[in-house]
């Protein structure tokens, strides 16, 4: 959303309209730009050294990943989001190989 | 002789007086409503639904219907408003809810209830009044509800969109007369309030909204405030870079929603005004000896809507 500027001066937000006078800065979504995301998101995943060598033991290989763009009109993630859109996708990772 | 050039100099002064005047402009003299109930008649819209029934039944639906209540935030950030704003201010003139007069509720009515401007300060304070019932956590259900119900009174309806605010430029289309609704056509209207009927040159435009929906700070009041930067965002990032949509063509036609206008409330509003796309991979990355299994999400958004989301 736009950061409003507290009365239009200095470097600090603004919450209330009354005191919010200009944009500090912009993390809204522009118009019919695309904006990228990417995250990496470690698998569950156990590390130990064997004979000299690294071991991963995956705990899990499969993974369901809920990807939810959501809007905080006012509050905290706990209470009073808006949950725009949502996407579940499934991940897996190959057993055995080299 | 004397008194001769007396009369010649009054009827010169009235003369240049009504040579002054705009034809159709607002009377200065027009009464001010007194009370929330009074507002409210003033700017009564009920009649409306005796043949616009359908579009009356929208606009119940919409925000617009409860402009200053909205969803008990709009209530409780006017509330806020006087308490941490206008009562923290040193050359506010306000001290206590009781002090609030027309102007200073203009921060949040400039938009929430423009048509404040013709009340006293005695509906300023009983607007104040009535808010802070409601943010009171001591108040009574009855007395929150009576509030509820009398803020409920006064709102953004028929007349100030098709009546007050539908002239912008009033210095090139004249001023909004009060007998007259405005609308796509010219014509006679078949209510004896307003049995005129005038084509408003902006009722399909995106300033008809941009005049509440947000430009930034509001410059010509004393102390500005902010809320919407819808219309900026509108003008900046969308027209200037192509966008051809009205703000009506969006959120009243393709939504089908009519006059029961709304944004991301809206399911359907929500789903097409942002592309949302997930791709997903599963590998194994070498951090040296040591493989790490993660996942890599990556995801595209794009706004399809005619200004940035979120605003606010």
């Amino acid at each position: 959303m736009p950061i409003p500027l507290q009365l239009g001066r200095g470097d600090k937000m603004g919450r209330g309209p009354y005191e919010k006078s200009g944009i500090l800065r912009d993390s809204s979504l522009p118009p019919n730009r695309p904006v990228n995301e990417s995250f990496d998101i470690p698998f569950p995943a156990e590390f130990s050294k064997k004979d000299g060598k690294s071991v991963t033991k995956v705990l899990d290989h499969n993974m369901t990943i809920d990807v939810e763009l959501m809007y905080l009109p006012f509050g905290t993630k706990e209470s009073g989001q808006f949950t725009w859109q949502k996407v579940t996708k499934k991940v897996s990772i190959e057993k055995g190989g080299v | 002789m004397k008194v001769l050039r007396s009369t010649a100099l009054l009827a010169l002064l009235f003369l240049s007086s009504t040579a002054l005047a705009s034809p159709g402009a607002p009377s200065g003299e027009a009464k001010k409503a007194t009370s929330i109930d009074e507002l409210a008649k003033k700017y009564d819209s009920t009649g409306c639904k005796q043949c616009h029934e359908q579009i009356y039944n929208e606009w119940e639906q919409s925000i617009h219907s409860r402009s200053i209540f909205g969803t008990g935030r709009t209530a409780a950030t006017i509330q806020t408003t006087v308490s941490v704003g206008l009562m923290g201010w040193k050359y506010s003139g306000v001290k206590k809810p009781e002090d609030v007069q027309v102007k200073h509720l203009m921060i949040c009515a400039k938009c929430h209830l423009p048509q404040l401007a013709e009340a006293t300060d005695a509906v300023a304070k009983e607007i104040v009044k009535n808010v802070y019932i409601y943010t009171d956590p001591k108040a009574s259900d009855d007395a929150r509800d009576k509030a509820v119900a009398q803020l409920s009174k006064v709102n953004i309806n028929c007349l100030i969109c098709h009546q007050r605010n539908a002239i912008t430029h009033k210095w090139v289309d004249g001023f909004p007369e009060k007998d007259t609704v405005y609308g796509s056509k010219d014509g006679e209207h078949m209510d004896a309030a307003h049995p005129k009927m005038k084509k408003s040159q902006i009722m399909d435009e995106s300033i008809l909204c941009g005049q509440c929906h947000g430009l930034g700070p509001n410059l010509e009041l004393e102390n500005p405030s902010q809320c919407a930067t819808l219309y900026a965002s509108y003008n900046m990032a969308y027209r200037a870079e192509g966008g051809q949509e009205k703000c009506q063509e969006c959120h009243m036609i393709k939504s089908k929603l009519g006059h029961n206008m709304q944004s991301y409330r809206d399911p359907g509003m929500a789903k097409a005004a942002v592309d949302f796309k997930v791709e997903a991979l599963g590998y194994q990355w070498r951090d040296g000896a040591k493989m790490v299994p993660q996942a890599l999400v990556k995801v595209e958004m794009i706004n399809r809507a005619g200004h940035g989301i979120p605003d606010g």
